[in-house]
């Protein structure tokens, strides 16, 4: 082999590659309706919905790009609402739903660690507390490690659950008792 | 794989990984996918910490420090990017492209089938190896819709044409796909 060969194989890849004068990552435009880049909408067995999604928040995607009023499409349509698709998507719109109207709640969970255990508080964010300052308070009121740990979760080291349920009305007078949900141990 | 899942069910716990395992993670995905190099600051910053969210018969997803699952691993893979992932970066897995009449099945969860990969709509990537991890394409669209695993080399898809070509591990609208959609907590 030469060495120009070795060069080429350092790269052990059948991938593609980036194509070059594109700048990456790509920016891809996803259907609020089926979830799916808008190129797909044929196939979500809601092409009207889609339309109508497409038409209200993204015209100049309709342009020619997608979701042809061809006949044959609206056979296929119908096809897919018999078969198992139609109902999976009303699922999930139902599920989705759900999520959405998620109460307003806080919740305290103790996790064991080992032999020791945190404490984990979720939805301090749907009440607008600033997790990043929320979780330097109790750090310093509980005199332990704290941090937060997702788009709305706070983990702090050590079970400190009751002192929480005292503290948290104390020091954010719109989470009321009500609204903190004891959740008890997590089992691991 | 992924056609029924859900965050609540499937999931059975997040990890926050040691920066010595992430840093091993990061290599891994380098080595995997050498066109991934210069973006990956992009996917998993160095500075913030990613998760392991672990799931059911041994499923294991990678979420960035936001909680947007970005990679995935699976029994029989190595951790393979999301289709959200790969929709951003499409170049870094070798790419199958079916036929038309393939997609439907392919979006309700479906292997893809050797005649969908050699018809004249298709293009067929040659010598890619079996069990490697591809982007499924599709005939006049851009952006890829399923990502599988080879059964069978190009070449044997070629010559046999018959069968499972690709077996399907993730497409468009299924579990992970909605799972993906929205950050996890």
């Amino acid at each position: 082999m030469t060495s120009e060969y070795g060069e080429t194989a350092v790269i052990q890849s059948l991938a593609p590659g980036p194509t070059e004068g594109v700048s990456y990552p790509l920016k891809v435009f996803y259907c609020g309706q089926c979830s799916m880049p808008t190129e797909y909408c044929d196939y979500s067995g809601q092409t009207d919905l889609c339309r109508a999604w497409a038409t209200q928040n993204a015209p100049e995607l309709l342009e020619g790009l997608e979701i042809s009023e061809e006949p044959a499409e609206g056979d296929e349509k119908k096809k897919q609402k018999r078969g198992g698709k139609g109902s999976k998507t009303g699922a999930a719109a139902a599920a989705g739903g759900k999520k959405k109207s998620g109460p307003k709640k806080v919740t305290l969970q103790r996790e064991p660690r080992g032999k020791k255990s945190v404490t984990v508080i979720k939805g301090l964010a749907t009440f607008d507390i600033e997790l990043k300052v929320a979780s330097k308070l109790f750090a310093q009121k509980f005199a332990c490690g704290s941090s937060v740990t997702g788009a709305d979760e706070i983990v702090i080291q050590g079970d400190v659950k009751d002192d929480l349920l005292d503290f948290i009305p104390e020091k954010w007078p719109q989470v009321t008792d009500e609204l903190i949900d004891d959740l008890g141990d997590k089992k691991r | 794989m992924f056609k029924k899942f859900d965050e609540k069910e499937d999931v059975t716990g997040a990890t926050q990984l040691k920066s010595s395992v992430q840093k091993g993670i990061r290599k891994k995905l380098i080595e995997n996918y050498p066109y991934l190099e210069p973006h990956l600051e992009e996917i998993l910053p160095k500075k913030e910490n990613f998760k392991v969210i672990k799931c059911k018969d041994h499923i294991e997803l990678l979420a960035d420090h936001l909680g947007v699952v970005r990679f995935v691993k699976t029994r029989n893979t190595d951790y393979i990017p999301t289709l959200r992932t790969l929709h951003k970066y499409p170049f870094i897995l070798p790419h199958q492209q079916v036929d038309k009449g393939a997609i439907k099945f392919i979006l309700n969860g479906s292997s893809i089938m050797c005649p969908g990969l050699t018809s004249p709509g298709a293009k067929l990537t040659p010598q890619v190896p079996k069990d490697t991890v591809v982007a499924v394409m599709a005939e006049g669209k851009d952006h890829a819709l399923a990502i599988g695993l080879m059964s069978m080399s190009s070449e044997e898809i070629q010559s046999i044409n018959k069968g499972n070509g690709i077996e399907s591990l993730h497409y468009l609208n299924d579990g992970l796909w909605h799972l993906a959609e929205k950050p996890l907590n």
